[in-house]
Protein backbone atom coordinates (compact mmCIF):
# COMPACT_ATOMS: atom_id res chain seq x y z
CA UNK A 1 0.00 0.00 0.00
CA UNK A 2 1.38 3.29 -1.12
CA UNK A 3 0.62 6.50 0.76
CA UNK A 4 1.60 9.96 -0.45
CA UNK A 5 2.19 12.44 2.36
CA UNK A 6 1.74 16.10 1.52
CA UNK A 7 3.11 18.00 4.50
CA UNK A 8 5.44 21.00 4.49
CA UNK A 9 6.82 20.51 7.99
CA UNK A 10 9.82 18.36 7.20
CA UNK A 11 10.22 16.76 10.58
CA UNK A 12 6.57 15.91 10.89
CA UNK A 13 6.68 14.42 7.40
CA UNK A 14 9.66 12.22 8.27
CA UNK A 15 8.12 11.04 11.51
CA UNK A 16 4.85 10.32 9.81
CA UNK A 17 6.70 8.33 7.15
CA UNK A 18 8.55 6.32 9.81
CA UNK A 19 5.36 5.70 11.68
CA UNK A 20 3.35 4.51 8.68
CA UNK A 21 6.22 2.42 7.34
CA UNK A 22 6.35 0.65 10.69
CA UNK A 23 2.78 -0.41 10.00
CA UNK A 24 3.66 -1.75 6.59
CA UNK A 25 2.72 1.15 4.35
CA UNK A 26 5.05 2.53 1.72
CA UNK A 27 5.26 6.28 1.96
CA UNK A 28 6.25 8.89 -0.53
CA UNK A 29 6.46 12.62 -0.20
CA UNK A 30 7.99 15.64 -1.81
CA UNK A 31 9.73 18.74 -0.61
CA UNK A 32 8.75 20.61 -3.72
CA UNK A 33 5.26 22.05 -3.62
CA UNK A 34 5.04 24.01 -6.83
CA UNK A 35 3.70 21.21 -9.00
CA UNK A 36 2.75 18.89 -6.19
CA UNK A 37 -0.48 17.71 -7.83
CA UNK A 38 1.39 16.31 -10.81
CA UNK A 39 3.97 14.66 -8.56
CA UNK A 40 1.20 13.02 -6.52
CA UNK A 41 -0.63 11.73 -9.56
CA UNK A 42 2.57 10.43 -11.15
CA UNK A 43 3.27 8.17 -8.19
CA UNK A 44 -0.23 6.62 -8.34
CA UNK A 45 -0.67 6.37 -4.56
CA UNK A 46 -3.36 4.27 -2.87
CA UNK A 47 -4.09 7.12 -0.51
CA UNK A 48 -3.11 10.77 -0.04
CA UNK A 49 -2.58 12.43 3.34
CA UNK A 50 -3.02 16.10 2.65
CA UNK A 51 -2.12 19.06 4.84
CA UNK A 52 -4.02 22.31 4.29
CA UNK A 53 -1.53 25.09 4.97
CA UNK A 54 1.06 24.64 2.28
CA UNK A 55 3.34 26.86 0.24
CA UNK A 56 1.94 27.69 -3.23
CA UNK A 57 -1.48 26.04 -3.43
CA UNK A 58 -3.52 25.25 -0.34
CA UNK A 59 -4.47 21.68 0.44
CA UNK A 60 -8.01 22.42 -0.69
CA UNK A 61 -6.84 23.49 -4.13
CA UNK A 62 -4.64 20.43 -4.44
CA UNK A 63 -7.55 18.24 -3.41
CA UNK A 64 -9.73 19.78 -6.11
CA UNK A 65 -7.03 19.31 -8.74
CA UNK A 66 -6.51 15.67 -7.78
CA UNK A 67 -10.24 15.03 -7.91
CA UNK A 68 -10.34 16.18 -11.53
CA UNK A 69 -8.03 13.33 -12.49
CA UNK A 70 -8.30 10.60 -9.90
CA UNK A 71 -10.51 8.93 -7.35
CA UNK A 72 -7.69 8.14 -4.95
CA UNK A 73 -8.82 8.38 -1.31
CA UNK A 74 -7.77 11.70 0.23
CA UNK A 75 -7.56 12.31 3.96
CA UNK A 76 -7.21 15.96 4.88
CA UNK A 77 -4.96 16.41 7.90
CA UNK A 78 -5.08 19.83 9.47
CA UNK A 79 -4.69 21.67 12.72
CA UNK A 80 -7.72 23.82 11.94
CA UNK A 81 -10.74 22.12 13.39
CA UNK A 82 -13.70 24.38 12.73
CA UNK A 83 -16.87 23.07 11.16
CA UNK A 84 -16.19 25.22 8.19
CA UNK A 85 -12.89 23.47 7.51
CA UNK A 86 -14.50 20.08 7.81
CA UNK A 87 -17.40 21.02 5.60
CA UNK A 88 -15.08 22.51 3.01
CA UNK A 89 -12.95 19.36 2.96
CA UNK A 90 -15.98 17.17 2.34
CA UNK A 91 -17.36 19.50 -0.31
CA UNK A 92 -14.26 19.41 -2.43
CA UNK A 93 -14.20 15.64 -2.49
CA UNK A 94 -11.93 14.67 0.39
CA UNK A 95 -12.84 11.33 1.91
CA UNK A 96 -11.95 12.05 5.50
CA UNK A 97 -10.80 14.78 7.84
CA UNK A 98 -8.36 14.29 10.73
CA UNK A 99 -7.16 17.04 13.03
CA UNK A 100 -3.65 17.51 14.36
CA UNK A 101 -2.30 16.37 16.71
CA UNK A 102 -3.70 13.04 15.66
CA UNK A 103 -4.15 10.10 17.88
CA UNK A 104 -2.02 7.72 15.81
CA UNK A 105 -4.41 4.82 16.32
CA UNK A 106 -7.24 6.95 14.99
CA UNK A 107 -5.18 7.98 12.01
CA UNK A 108 -4.30 4.35 11.29
CA UNK A 109 -7.92 3.30 11.60
CA UNK A 110 -9.01 6.01 9.17
CA UNK A 111 -6.30 5.10 6.67
CA UNK A 112 -7.24 1.45 6.93
CA UNK A 113 -10.92 2.21 6.45
CA UNK A 114 -10.24 4.31 3.34
CA UNK A 115 -7.85 1.89 1.70
CA UNK A 116 -10.16 -1.00 2.42
CA UNK A 117 -13.17 0.61 0.81
CA UNK A 118 -11.15 1.25 -2.31
CA UNK A 119 -9.57 -2.16 -2.77
CA UNK A 120 -10.29 -5.80 -2.07
CA UNK A 121 -9.78 -7.20 1.35
CA UNK A 122 -6.25 -8.03 2.27
CA UNK A 123 -5.09 -11.50 3.22
CA UNK A 124 -2.20 -11.56 5.59
CA UNK A 125 0.05 -14.57 5.80
CA UNK A 126 2.57 -14.95 8.59
CA UNK A 127 4.45 -18.05 9.67
CA UNK A 128 2.02 -20.19 7.72
CA UNK A 129 -1.02 -18.60 9.31
CA UNK A 130 -3.46 -17.11 6.83
CA UNK A 131 -5.49 -14.30 8.26
CA UNK A 132 -8.66 -12.93 6.63
CA UNK A 133 -9.59 -9.76 8.51
CA UNK A 134 -12.70 -9.24 6.36
CA UNK A 135 -14.21 -12.60 7.24
CA UNK A 136 -12.55 -12.71 10.70
CA UNK A 137 -11.16 -16.16 9.90
CA UNK A 138 -7.77 -17.73 10.35
CA UNK A 139 -6.50 -20.73 8.41
CA UNK A 140 -3.58 -22.89 9.43
CA UNK A 141 -2.82 -26.27 7.83
CA UNK A 142 -6.14 -25.95 5.99
CA UNK A 143 -8.10 -25.80 9.23
CA UNK A 144 -10.40 -22.82 9.51
CA UNK A 145 -11.31 -21.12 12.75
CA UNK A 146 -13.46 -18.09 13.44
CA UNK A 147 -12.28 -15.22 15.59
CA UNK A 148 -14.32 -12.77 17.63
CA UNK A 149 -14.03 -9.08 16.87
CA UNK A 150 -11.64 -8.48 19.76
CA UNK A 151 -9.45 -11.49 19.00
CA UNK A 152 -9.24 -10.42 15.39
CA UNK A 153 -8.24 -6.92 16.36
CA UNK A 154 -5.56 -8.21 18.73
CA UNK A 155 -4.16 -10.57 16.12
CA UNK A 156 -4.11 -7.94 13.39
CA UNK A 157 -2.39 -5.45 15.67
CA UNK A 158 0.25 -8.00 16.63
CA UNK A 159 0.81 -9.09 13.05
CA UNK A 160 1.00 -5.57 11.67
CA UNK A 161 3.94 -4.88 13.98
CA UNK A 162 5.41 -8.38 13.63
CA UNK A 163 8.84 -8.92 15.11
CA UNK A 164 8.29 -6.09 17.56
CA UNK A 165 6.94 -6.13 21.09
CA UNK A 166 3.48 -4.65 21.39
CA UNK A 167 2.72 -3.40 24.88
CA UNK A 168 -0.52 -4.28 26.59
CA UNK A 169 -1.43 -0.61 26.63
CA UNK A 170 -0.99 -0.36 22.87
CA UNK A 171 -3.11 -3.47 22.35
CA UNK A 172 -5.79 -1.99 24.55
CA UNK A 173 -5.61 1.27 22.63
CA UNK A 174 -6.11 -0.65 19.39
CA UNK A 175 -9.20 -2.29 20.88
CA UNK A 176 -10.48 1.01 22.24
CA UNK A 177 -10.32 2.49 18.76
CA UNK A 178 -12.96 -0.05 17.70
CA UNK A 179 -15.23 1.15 20.52
CA UNK A 180 -14.35 -1.83 22.69
CA UNK A 181 -13.31 -0.13 25.92
CA UNK A 182 -11.89 -3.24 27.52
CA UNK A 183 -10.01 -3.22 30.81
CA UNK A 184 -6.88 -5.08 31.83
CA UNK A 185 -8.64 -8.31 32.79
CA UNK A 186 -10.70 -8.50 29.62
CA UNK A 187 -7.56 -8.06 27.55
CA UNK A 188 -5.89 -10.96 29.36
CA UNK A 189 -8.96 -13.12 28.79
CA UNK A 190 -9.07 -12.18 25.11
CA UNK A 191 -5.39 -12.87 24.56
CA UNK A 192 -5.66 -16.22 26.33
CA UNK A 193 -8.66 -17.22 24.25
CA UNK A 194 -6.87 -16.24 21.07
CA UNK A 195 -3.88 -18.30 22.20
CA UNK A 196 -6.07 -21.34 22.82
CA UNK A 197 -7.61 -21.01 19.38
CA UNK A 198 -4.18 -20.80 17.79
CA UNK A 199 -2.99 -23.75 19.83
CA UNK A 200 -5.97 -25.85 18.80
CA UNK A 201 -4.91 -25.18 15.20
CA UNK A 202 -1.46 -26.41 16.07
CA UNK A 203 0.29 -23.08 16.48
CA UNK A 204 1.97 -23.32 19.83
CA UNK A 205 3.73 -20.24 21.17
CA UNK A 206 2.62 -18.09 18.26
CA UNK A 207 2.12 -15.20 20.68
CA UNK A 208 5.09 -14.82 23.01
CA UNK A 209 4.64 -13.00 26.30
CA UNK A 210 7.42 -10.62 27.23
CA UNK A 211 7.11 -10.06 30.92
CA UNK A 212 6.44 -6.47 31.83
CA UNK A 213 6.70 -5.40 28.21
CA UNK A 214 3.93 -6.96 26.21
CA UNK A 215 3.40 -9.48 23.46
CA UNK A 216 5.34 -10.48 20.38
CA UNK A 217 4.59 -12.51 17.29
CA UNK B 1 -38.76 67.16 36.50
CA UNK B 2 -40.60 68.30 39.55
CA UNK B 3 -42.14 71.80 39.72
CA UNK B 4 -40.02 72.60 42.75
CA UNK B 5 -36.83 71.78 40.85
CA UNK B 6 -37.99 73.84 37.92
CA UNK B 7 -38.73 76.84 40.13
CA UNK B 8 -35.45 76.40 41.97
CA UNK B 9 -33.72 76.70 38.60
CA UNK B 10 -35.59 79.96 37.99
CA UNK B 11 -34.84 81.36 41.47
CA UNK B 12 -32.79 84.35 40.25
CA UNK B 13 -35.32 85.30 37.63
CA UNK B 14 -38.18 84.95 40.11
CA UNK B 15 -36.37 86.96 42.80
CA UNK B 16 -35.73 89.80 40.39
CA UNK B 17 -39.32 89.61 39.28
CA UNK B 18 -40.48 89.84 42.90
CA UNK B 19 -38.08 92.66 43.56
CA UNK B 20 -39.42 94.45 40.48
CA UNK B 21 -43.02 94.10 41.64
CA UNK B 22 -42.18 95.35 45.12
CA UNK B 23 -40.14 98.19 43.59
CA UNK B 24 -42.98 99.26 41.27
CA UNK B 25 -45.56 99.03 44.06
CA UNK B 26 -43.36 101.12 46.34
CA UNK B 27 -42.70 103.61 43.54
CA UNK B 28 -46.42 104.01 42.80
CA UNK B 29 -47.02 104.48 46.52
CA UNK B 30 -44.35 107.20 46.63
CA UNK B 31 -45.91 109.00 43.67
CA UNK B 32 -49.28 108.75 45.41
CA UNK B 33 -50.93 106.97 42.52
CA UNK B 34 -54.14 105.10 43.19
CA UNK B 35 -53.45 101.82 45.05
CA UNK B 36 -55.64 99.87 42.63
CA UNK B 37 -53.17 100.63 39.87
CA UNK B 38 -50.39 99.10 41.95
CA UNK B 39 -52.47 96.00 42.59
CA UNK B 40 -53.38 95.78 38.92
CA UNK B 41 -49.82 96.14 37.68
CA UNK B 42 -48.58 93.65 40.27
CA UNK B 43 -51.13 91.02 39.29
CA UNK B 44 -50.54 91.59 35.60
CA UNK B 45 -46.85 90.97 36.06
CA UNK B 46 -47.46 87.79 38.03
CA UNK B 47 -49.92 86.62 35.41
CA UNK B 48 -47.40 87.25 32.63
CA UNK B 49 -44.77 85.26 34.52
CA UNK B 50 -47.13 82.37 35.06
CA UNK B 51 -48.27 82.37 31.44
CA UNK B 52 -44.64 82.35 30.32
CA UNK B 53 -43.40 79.71 32.75
CA UNK B 54 -46.18 77.13 32.59
CA UNK B 55 -45.67 76.14 28.93
CA UNK B 56 -41.91 76.13 29.45
CA UNK B 57 -42.27 73.80 32.41
CA UNK B 58 -44.72 71.65 30.51
CA UNK B 59 -42.38 71.23 27.52
CA UNK B 60 -39.26 70.60 29.55
CA UNK B 61 -41.05 68.16 31.81
CA UNK B 62 -42.42 66.31 28.82
CA UNK B 63 -39.02 66.14 27.13
CA UNK B 64 -36.99 65.02 30.13
CA UNK B 65 -39.53 62.52 31.41
CA UNK B 66 -39.68 60.98 27.98
CA UNK B 67 -35.87 60.74 27.96
CA UNK B 68 -35.92 59.08 31.37
CA UNK B 69 -38.75 56.75 30.46
CA UNK B 70 -36.88 55.59 27.39
CA UNK B 71 -33.63 55.27 29.30
CA UNK B 72 -35.28 53.14 31.98
CA UNK B 73 -36.93 50.85 29.50
CA UNK B 74 -33.69 50.30 27.60
CA UNK B 75 -31.50 47.25 28.00
CA UNK B 76 -28.46 48.88 26.48
CA UNK B 77 -28.60 52.43 27.77
CA UNK B 78 -25.64 53.49 25.69
CA UNK B 79 -27.85 53.61 22.62
CA UNK B 80 -30.10 56.36 24.08
CA UNK B 81 -29.15 58.80 21.32
CA UNK B 82 -30.90 56.78 18.65
CA UNK B 83 -34.27 57.16 20.44
CA UNK B 84 -34.04 60.77 21.60
CA UNK B 85 -36.86 63.12 20.52
CA UNK B 86 -36.19 66.07 18.27
CA UNK B 87 -34.92 68.88 20.55
CA UNK B 88 -37.08 72.01 20.87
CA UNK B 89 -35.38 74.31 23.33
CA UNK B 90 -31.77 75.35 23.07
CA UNK B 91 -31.16 73.51 26.35
CA UNK B 92 -32.45 70.27 24.86
CA UNK B 93 -30.36 70.84 21.80
CA UNK B 94 -27.28 71.06 23.99
CA UNK B 95 -28.15 67.82 25.76
CA UNK B 96 -28.85 66.23 22.41
CA UNK B 97 -25.48 67.34 21.11
CA UNK B 98 -23.62 66.11 24.20
CA UNK B 99 -25.25 62.71 24.01
CA UNK B 100 -24.54 62.54 20.31
CA UNK B 101 -20.87 63.33 20.77
CA UNK B 102 -20.36 60.98 23.70
CA UNK B 103 -22.19 58.21 21.86
CA UNK B 104 -19.93 58.65 18.90
CA UNK B 105 -16.86 58.69 21.11
CA UNK B 106 -18.05 55.53 22.83
CA UNK B 107 -18.75 53.81 19.52
CA UNK B 108 -15.28 54.67 18.30
CA UNK B 109 -13.81 53.31 21.51
CA UNK B 110 -15.85 50.13 21.26
CA UNK B 111 -14.93 49.49 17.66
CA UNK B 112 -11.29 50.11 18.54
CA UNK B 113 -11.44 47.44 21.23
CA UNK B 114 -13.51 45.16 19.05
CA UNK B 115 -10.88 45.33 16.38
CA UNK B 116 -8.12 44.77 18.92
CA UNK B 117 -10.03 41.87 20.38
CA UNK B 118 -10.63 40.38 16.96
CA UNK B 119 -6.98 40.76 16.10
CA UNK B 120 -5.97 39.12 19.32
CA UNK B 121 -8.43 36.32 18.84
CA UNK B 122 -7.23 35.75 15.31
CA UNK B 123 -3.71 35.63 16.59
CA UNK B 124 -4.60 33.17 19.35
CA UNK B 125 -6.39 30.90 16.88
CA UNK B 126 -3.51 31.05 14.46
CA UNK B 127 -0.99 30.44 17.21
CA UNK B 128 -2.96 27.44 18.42
CA UNK B 129 -3.02 25.94 14.95
CA UNK B 130 0.69 26.53 14.59
CA UNK B 131 1.59 25.05 17.95
CA UNK B 132 -0.39 21.93 17.13
CA UNK B 133 2.13 21.04 14.45
CA UNK B 134 5.09 20.62 16.82
CA UNK B 135 2.75 18.87 19.26
CA UNK B 136 1.78 16.42 16.53
CA UNK B 137 5.44 16.04 15.68
CA UNK B 138 6.52 15.28 19.25
CA UNK B 139 3.64 12.86 19.52
CA UNK B 140 4.83 10.98 16.44
CA UNK B 141 8.47 10.98 17.54
CA UNK B 142 7.34 9.38 20.79
CA UNK B 143 5.24 6.88 18.90
CA UNK B 144 8.15 5.98 16.63
CA UNK B 145 10.58 5.58 19.51
CA UNK B 146 8.39 3.66 21.86
CA UNK B 147 9.86 3.40 25.35
CA UNK B 148 8.89 4.22 28.90
CA UNK B 149 10.48 7.64 28.53
CA UNK B 150 8.55 8.55 25.38
CA UNK B 151 5.35 7.16 26.92
CA UNK B 152 5.83 9.58 29.75
CA UNK B 153 6.56 12.44 27.36
CA UNK B 154 3.46 11.50 25.42
CA UNK B 155 1.35 11.84 28.55
CA UNK B 156 2.77 15.30 29.18
CA UNK B 157 2.20 16.31 25.58
CA UNK B 158 -1.41 15.25 25.94
CA UNK B 159 -1.68 17.67 28.84
CA UNK B 160 -0.18 20.47 26.77
CA UNK B 161 -2.64 19.69 24.02
CA UNK B 162 -5.46 19.90 26.51
CA UNK B 163 -4.33 23.33 27.72
CA UNK B 164 -3.96 24.51 24.15
CA UNK B 165 -7.47 23.34 23.43
CA UNK B 166 -8.68 25.24 26.50
CA UNK B 167 -7.10 28.42 25.17
CA UNK B 168 -8.76 27.90 21.81
CA UNK B 169 -12.19 27.50 23.32
CA UNK B 170 -11.63 30.37 25.71
CA UNK B 171 -10.85 32.58 22.73
CA UNK B 172 -13.95 31.28 20.99
CA UNK B 173 -16.19 31.66 24.02
CA UNK B 174 -15.33 35.35 24.39
CA UNK B 175 -16.25 35.95 20.81
CA UNK B 176 -19.19 38.29 20.50
CA UNK B 177 -20.65 36.28 17.65
CA UNK B 178 -21.41 32.72 18.52
CA UNK B 179 -19.62 30.60 15.99
CA UNK B 180 -21.33 27.38 16.88
CA UNK B 181 -23.64 25.26 14.81
CA UNK B 182 -26.49 23.30 16.27
CA UNK B 183 -26.68 19.82 14.86
CA UNK B 184 -28.36 16.55 15.61
CA UNK B 185 -25.85 14.51 17.56
CA UNK B 186 -25.86 10.93 18.80
CA UNK B 187 -24.51 11.19 22.34
CA UNK B 188 -22.89 7.75 22.42
CA UNK B 189 -20.93 8.47 19.26
CA UNK B 190 -19.53 11.69 20.62
CA UNK B 191 -18.71 10.22 24.02
CA UNK B 192 -16.86 7.34 22.38
CA UNK B 193 -14.96 9.78 20.20
CA UNK B 194 -13.73 11.69 23.25
CA UNK B 195 -12.81 8.49 25.10
CA UNK B 196 -10.77 7.42 22.09
CA UNK B 197 -9.07 10.79 22.07
CA UNK B 198 -8.05 10.23 25.66
CA UNK B 199 -7.37 6.51 25.22
CA UNK B 200 -3.66 6.69 26.02
CA UNK B 201 -3.79 8.52 29.38
CA UNK B 202 -6.92 6.58 30.35
CA UNK B 203 -5.28 3.24 29.59
CA UNK B 204 -2.10 4.32 31.34
CA UNK B 205 -4.21 4.96 34.46
CA UNK B 206 -5.92 1.56 34.07
CA UNK B 207 -9.29 3.22 33.78
CA UNK B 208 -12.44 1.09 33.56
CA UNK B 209 -15.00 2.55 31.19
CA UNK B 210 -18.74 1.98 31.51
CA UNK B 211 -21.21 3.23 28.94
CA UNK B 212 -24.94 2.94 29.49
CA UNK B 213 -28.08 4.21 27.74
CA UNK B 214 -26.43 6.80 25.54
CA UNK B 215 -28.12 6.00 22.24
CA UNK B 216 -30.03 9.21 22.08
CA UNK B 217 -30.02 12.24 19.83
CA UNK B 218 -29.57 15.76 21.13
CA UNK B 219 -29.37 19.11 19.40
CA UNK B 220 -26.17 20.98 20.11
CA UNK B 221 -22.77 21.89 18.71
CA UNK B 222 -20.60 18.79 18.49
CA UNK B 223 -17.21 20.52 18.76
CA UNK B 224 -18.20 22.46 21.85
CA UNK B 225 -19.78 19.47 23.52
CA UNK B 226 -16.71 17.44 22.65
CA UNK B 227 -14.59 20.04 24.39
CA UNK B 228 -16.86 20.06 27.46
CA UNK B 229 -16.71 16.27 27.79
CA UNK B 230 -12.93 16.39 27.21
CA UNK B 231 -12.51 18.79 30.12
CA UNK B 232 -14.57 16.57 32.40
CA UNK B 233 -12.56 13.47 31.45
CA UNK B 234 -9.35 15.41 31.86
CA UNK B 235 -10.45 16.42 35.37
CA UNK B 236 -11.29 12.83 36.25
CA UNK B 237 -7.84 11.81 35.04
CA UNK B 238 -6.22 14.46 37.20
CA UNK B 239 -8.10 13.70 40.38
CA UNK B 240 -8.31 9.92 40.37
CA UNK B 241 -5.97 7.16 41.37
CA UNK B 242 -4.82 4.29 39.18
CA UNK B 243 -7.54 1.78 38.39
CA UNK B 244 -10.39 4.27 38.72
CA UNK B 245 -13.61 3.79 36.87
CA UNK B 246 -15.37 6.27 34.65
CA UNK B 247 -18.98 5.79 33.73
CA UNK B 248 -21.10 7.57 31.17
CA UNK B 249 -24.82 7.10 31.50
CA UNK B 250 -27.88 8.67 30.00
CA UNK B 251 -31.22 9.44 31.53
CA UNK B 252 -34.11 10.43 29.32
CA UNK B 253 -36.83 12.40 31.06
CA UNK B 254 -40.03 13.97 29.78
CA UNK B 255 -38.54 17.32 28.97
CA UNK B 256 -34.81 16.74 29.01
CA UNK B 257 -31.98 14.32 28.56
CA UNK B 258 -29.21 14.06 31.15
CA UNK B 259 -25.71 12.87 30.37
CA UNK B 260 -23.98 11.83 33.57
CA UNK B 261 -20.23 11.41 33.78
CA UNK B 262 -19.15 9.87 37.03
CA UNK B 263 -15.76 8.86 38.37
CA UNK B 264 -14.78 7.26 41.66
CA UNK B 265 -11.93 9.65 42.28
CA UNK B 266 -11.08 11.82 45.24
CA UNK B 267 -14.27 13.87 45.08
CA UNK B 268 -14.78 17.55 45.86
CA UNK B 269 -15.25 18.94 49.40
CA UNK B 270 -18.75 20.23 50.18
CA UNK B 271 -17.58 23.79 50.72
CA UNK B 272 -15.95 23.92 47.29
CA UNK B 273 -18.66 22.37 45.19
CA UNK B 274 -20.77 25.48 44.63
CA UNK B 275 -17.78 27.40 43.37
CA UNK B 276 -16.19 24.92 40.95
CA UNK B 277 -17.65 26.72 37.94
CA UNK B 278 -16.17 30.08 38.96
CA UNK B 279 -13.28 31.43 36.98
CA UNK B 280 -9.91 30.69 38.52
CA UNK B 281 -11.37 28.70 41.39
CA UNK B 282 -9.07 25.83 42.31
CA UNK B 283 -10.35 24.73 45.69
CA UNK B 284 -8.76 22.29 48.08
CA UNK B 285 -8.02 19.69 45.39
CA UNK B 286 -6.47 22.25 43.12
CA UNK B 287 -4.16 23.43 45.87
CA UNK B 288 -3.32 19.91 46.99
CA UNK B 289 -2.48 18.74 43.49
CA UNK B 290 -1.11 22.06 42.31
CA UNK B 291 -2.06 21.47 38.72
CA UNK B 292 -5.38 23.17 38.58
CA UNK B 293 -5.90 26.38 36.65
CA UNK B 294 -9.53 26.78 37.56
CA UNK B 295 -10.32 27.30 33.90
CA UNK B 296 -11.66 23.93 32.75
CA UNK B 297 -15.01 23.85 34.46
CA UNK B 298 -15.41 27.61 34.18
CA UNK B 299 -15.16 27.26 30.41
CA UNK B 300 -17.52 24.27 30.44
CA UNK B 301 -20.11 26.35 32.25
CA UNK B 302 -19.63 29.28 29.91
CA UNK B 303 -20.00 27.15 26.79
CA UNK B 304 -22.99 25.32 28.28
CA UNK B 305 -24.67 28.67 28.94
CA UNK B 306 -24.16 29.68 25.33
CA UNK B 307 -25.53 26.36 24.12
CA UNK B 308 -28.54 26.56 26.50
CA UNK B 309 -27.40 23.44 28.33
CA UNK B 310 -27.35 23.03 32.07
CA UNK B 311 -24.35 21.65 33.84
CA UNK B 312 -24.41 20.44 37.41
CA UNK B 313 -21.90 18.77 39.64
CA UNK B 314 -22.37 16.47 42.58
CA UNK B 315 -19.70 14.84 44.68
CA UNK B 316 -18.95 12.95 47.83
CA UNK B 317 -15.44 13.29 49.12
CA UNK B 318 -13.33 10.15 48.58
CA UNK B 319 -16.33 8.53 46.88
CA UNK B 320 -17.27 10.01 43.56
CA UNK B 321 -17.70 13.08 41.38
CA UNK B 322 -20.60 13.23 38.98
CA UNK B 323 -21.05 15.88 36.33
CA UNK B 324 -24.46 16.08 34.70
CA UNK B 325 -25.04 17.83 31.40
CA UNK B 326 -28.71 18.51 30.85
CA UNK B 327 -30.03 18.86 27.31
CA UNK B 328 -33.49 20.39 26.91
CA UNK B 329 -35.80 18.28 24.77
CA UNK B 330 -37.56 21.29 23.40
CA UNK B 331 -35.57 22.19 20.31
CA UNK B 332 -36.94 25.73 20.19
CA UNK B 333 -34.91 26.58 23.30
CA UNK B 334 -31.74 25.87 21.38
CA UNK B 335 -32.72 27.40 18.11
CA UNK B 336 -33.99 30.64 19.64
CA UNK B 337 -32.03 33.86 19.07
Amino acid sequence: MNIFIVEDDEKLRDELTDFLEAYGYDCQSSNEFENITKVILDTCPDLVLLDVNLPYDSGYDICKQIRKESNVPIIIVTSRNTDLDELKSMNIGADDFVTKPYNTQILLARIKARIKTNSDSEIVEYKGLKFYPERSQIIYNNIIDELTKNEMRILSTLISSRGKIVSRDDLMDALWQTDEFVDDNTLTVNVNRLRKKLESLGMIDFIITKRGQGYLV
Amino acid sequence: MRIRDFLKDKIIFLSFQLFLIVYIVVLLEVFKIDRRAAVFIGFTMILIDVVALVPEYYRKNKYYSSVYRKLNSMDKKQYIYSVLDEPFFKEEEILDDIVKQTTKAMNDEISFYKLKNEEYQEYVEMWIHEVKIPIACIDLICENNNSDVTKSIEEEIKKIDNYVEQALFFARSTNIENDYKIKNIVVSKLVKKVIKKYSKPLIAKKCKINIKDLDINVYTDDKWLEFIISQIISNSLKYSDKGFSLSFSGQANNNNFILKIKDDGIGIPKEDICRVFSKGFTGLNGRKFAKSTGMGLYLCKKLCDKLYLNIEIDSQINEYTEVAIIFPKDKSVVFDD
